[in-house]
């Protein structure tokens, strides 16, 4: 009779572990993880607490996932229902991508719009991130009797003063990561200093990294400030030294406001002269191999939804894409940040936009000239080479 | 008598059936049983070799003859030794790096090989002489090495060397070095190849050890009673019995540890991502952005291609050798 039990025990558990497998669950793949992913998970436990629908988020940085996917797109196979990529990727591998032209037919986009490639919405921006300009400690800059700059020499000046503070390494931190944080920053002095047009023609490539007035930008500004700055350093170890105060600022994206202890002491500001800010959208794709496409493309939906975007902006962090999502929705360091960013433009973010190999290369030719200002010439060099052909 | 099977003669057409008979009296020879008795066993292997290395090999070979407009015969090859991310002569010894993936490559041979091997024999030696409490213990944190995945291992060279946390640029900062050795090394052009080429000292440090510790527990301990009896000493037992009865295990190192420097990819990834400004770039590497960043599989192939015929040269040594023995 006790093996009677056990047989039908075992039927139990292979029907339960069947059952499991059937049931629909999303594979969500993105970028972050700890802190940073907090946010975005709180949105997909709405889904699913909404629609009954399961979801299991995988993070993956764009990077590792350019090893995988084009293999398993190669075998009509994908690693996740909805995946978050850069944009000039996805645009390459449009046709593996699903259409999400109705999924997002009534969203009103603001600061950026979907990836359309041949008629086809392939990318569709889900939050947008800023690279506003230098951060600051309120509490440090009040302790030491420092302002934000108004202008160049004020700005050196700054930087000459944060360094003298005794226990102070450098007067800013750089962050490094596979070599974004560095290209951030020297975007950030391309704007302000050559200007929105210099910044969108090095984009389109009619302007060449060599030229006059690209050289006077890196020679005239990005250099000077790099005897102020720190060495490249693992940007999130960056983070807390600038934290701990070692430094005295640090370039870096909004989403730092949801990585600090205490938003509130967050102050920040751009270079002197600047009119414009680069900024990026976190894009998402559905592979037409998902295996739940259509529950995919609810769980697009409620993301793009002004209920999925409230939501989202409420974790702070990141600004969200929906222009009928109020101010209110965010923490108050995100509603700062937003009245900060007012009579700035918001351009795209130049690696991403240009991606490829040269992007790499831009990443890493920063990282020399940040130890080595001198190899100028070679860096600008090497990102004219790179620069994509044709 | 009966003669054995083995002494059975074979004539030439022995295992076919014989003209006129039926073919039910065809008996295979007992070799051809043998064959096919092997290849039963082989045959999961084979064509799981076959569909995983062989074909993605000659696919890949087939590749780097090819580019976007068609086929190129050499000249991919040829473009690559023009190419100064992959040699670059004009600055190689004479400025501080990069030199070229291939270069770099060479440095990590010229200095990684003899020290990992060199080391890996003298603390075989030393610790098969000590007996104490300790030896244990080291022998085990310096085996940890080759038992820590490689990933990890790129991570821990990355803090080894790092500014803050990093031991060797704390140490040499206290003594007074200047940046960058009292820097984060891997931030730095003139010190990024070598932080990781002394870290993976220790990572493959322990491969080195372990096998020169089996051999020397091979070797005959009479070989050096008789040679104390004589009078020899430490360093005369060393040079004239360890040394060349372990010649055997030790060229078995020098060659799995080429073939490890010819295809390093992970630490180099992880801890500098070849950089910076391609100051610590590898041949792996390089083939990792053709094919995934320039998404040029042409160029990719090729240097796989370069990778394998370096590499071809030690491996065909290796299997012959051991086809010898």
């Amino acid at each position: 009779m006790r093996s009677w039990w056990r047989v039908l025990g075992v039927l139990l558990g292979v029907s339960v572990l069947f059952v499991g497998a059937w049931a629909e669950k999303l594979i969500v793949i993105g970028p972050w993880s700890g802190a940073e992913a907090d946010p975005f998970v709180a949105v997909l436990d709405a889904f699913k607490a909404k629609t009954g629908i399961d979801y299991e988020y995988r993070t993956m940085r764009a990077e590792d996932l350019s090893k995988v996917l084009p293999a398993q797109f190669g075998a009509g196979m994908a690693p996740g229902d909805v995946i978050f990529m850069w944009g000039w990727w996805i645009a390459k591998f449009a046709d593996h991508m699903a259409d999400l032209s109705d999924v997002i037919a009534d969203v009103p986009f603001a600061y950026t719009t979907p990836l359309v490639v041949d008629g086809r919405t392939v990318g569709v921006p889900y939050v947008v991130f800023v690279k506003p300009g230098f951060w600051y400690r309120k509490s440090f800059f009040a302790a030491h009797d420092l302002r934000p700059p108004t202008s160049w020499p004020d700005f050196v000046s700054l930087l000459k003063r944060i360094k003298a503070i005794p226990g102070i390494e450098d007067a800013a931190a750089s962050g490094d990561g596979v070599g974004w944080p560095l290209s951030d920053t020297t975007e950030h002095f391309i704007l302000a200093y050559g200007g929105v047009n210099t910044f969108l023609g090095l984009i389109d490539g009619t302007i060449k990294w060599e030229s006059p007035e690209v050289r006077a930008v890196f020679e005239k500004y990005l250099v000077p400030y790099l005897d102020y700055a720190s060495e490249p350093i693992e940007w999130t170890s960056a983070l807390d030294l600038w934290w701990e105060g070692k430094y005295g600022i640090y370039f870096m994206g909004n989403w730092i406001t949801g990585m600090v202890d205490d938003p509130s002491d967050l102050g920040v500001f751009a270079l002197p002269g600047a009119k414009a800010v680069t900024g990026g959208p976190d894009i998402f794709f559905v592979p037409k191999y998902s295996k739940n496409l259509e529950a995919a493309k609810k769980l697009a939906a409620f993301l793009m939804s002004k209920e999925g975007q409230e939501r989202r902006a409420a974790g702070g962090g990141k600004l969200v894409v929906r222009a009928d999502v109020s101010p209110t929705a965010y923490p108050p360091a995100e509603r700062a940040l937003m009245k900060a960013l007012e009579g700035f433009t918001l351009v795209p973010d130049m690696d991403d936009t240009i991606g490829g190999e040269w992007q790499a290369a831009f990443w890493d030719q920063l990282k020399l000239l940040w130890v080595k200002p001198e190899a100028l010439d070679d860096v600008l060099r090497v990102l004219d080479e790179k620069f994509p052909k044709g | 008598m009966r003669s054995s099977p083995r002494a059975e003669p074979r004539g030439r057409g022995e295992g076919k059936p014989r003209k006129g008979l039926p073919l039910i009296f065809w008996r295979p020879s007992r070799r051809r049983e043998e064959w096919v008795a092997a290849l039963g066993f082989l045959a999961i292997g084979l064509v799981l070799i076959g569909f995983f290395v062989i074909w993605p090999s000659i696919r890949t070979l087939w590749l780097s003859l090819f580019d976007a407009d068609g086929f190129a015969g050499v000249r991919n090859f040829a473009r690559l030794f023009g190419d100064r991310e992959i040699v670059d002569l004009g600055r190689f010894l004479r400025r501080e790096p990069p030199w070229g993936a291939l270069l770099h490559n060479l440095v990590w041979v010229c200095v990684h090989l003899p020290f990992t091997v060199g080391l890996g024999l003298v603390l075989a030696v030393v610790f098969s002489k000590i007996r104490s409490w300790w030896v244990g213990i080291a022998r085990g944190a310096i085996y940890l090495g080759i038992v820590t995945p490689l990933i990890v291992g790129g991570v821990i060279i990355r803090f080894l060397f790092d500014k803050h946390a990093g031991m060797a640029p704390q140490i040499l900062g206290a003594l007074g070095a200047p940046v960058p050795w009292s820097a984060g090394w891997t931030a730095y052009p003139e010190t990024a190849l070598l932080a990781l080429v002394i870290g993976s000292i220790w990572l493959w440090t322990g491969f080195s050890m372990v096998l020169h510790s089996a051999g020397l527990s091979t070797i005959d301990r009479e070989l050096y009673e008789a040679a104390q009896i004589d009078g020899a000493s430490e360093l005369a037992q060393f040079r004239y019995i360890t040394l060349p009865l372990l010649r055997p295990v030790t060229l078995v190192v020098a060659a799995m540890t080429f073939l490890w420097e010819l295809k390093i990819f992970d630490i180099v990834y992880v801890a500098t991502m070849g950089g910076p400004g391609g100051a610590s770039n590898v041949l792996a590497l390089e083939m990792y952005f053709s094919a995934f960043r320039e998404l040029d599989p042409y160029r990719a192939s090729a240097i796989a291609t370069l990778i394998t015929l370096f590499s071809l040269p030690v491996g065909y040594w290796f299997a012959r050798r051991r086809l010898r023995r």
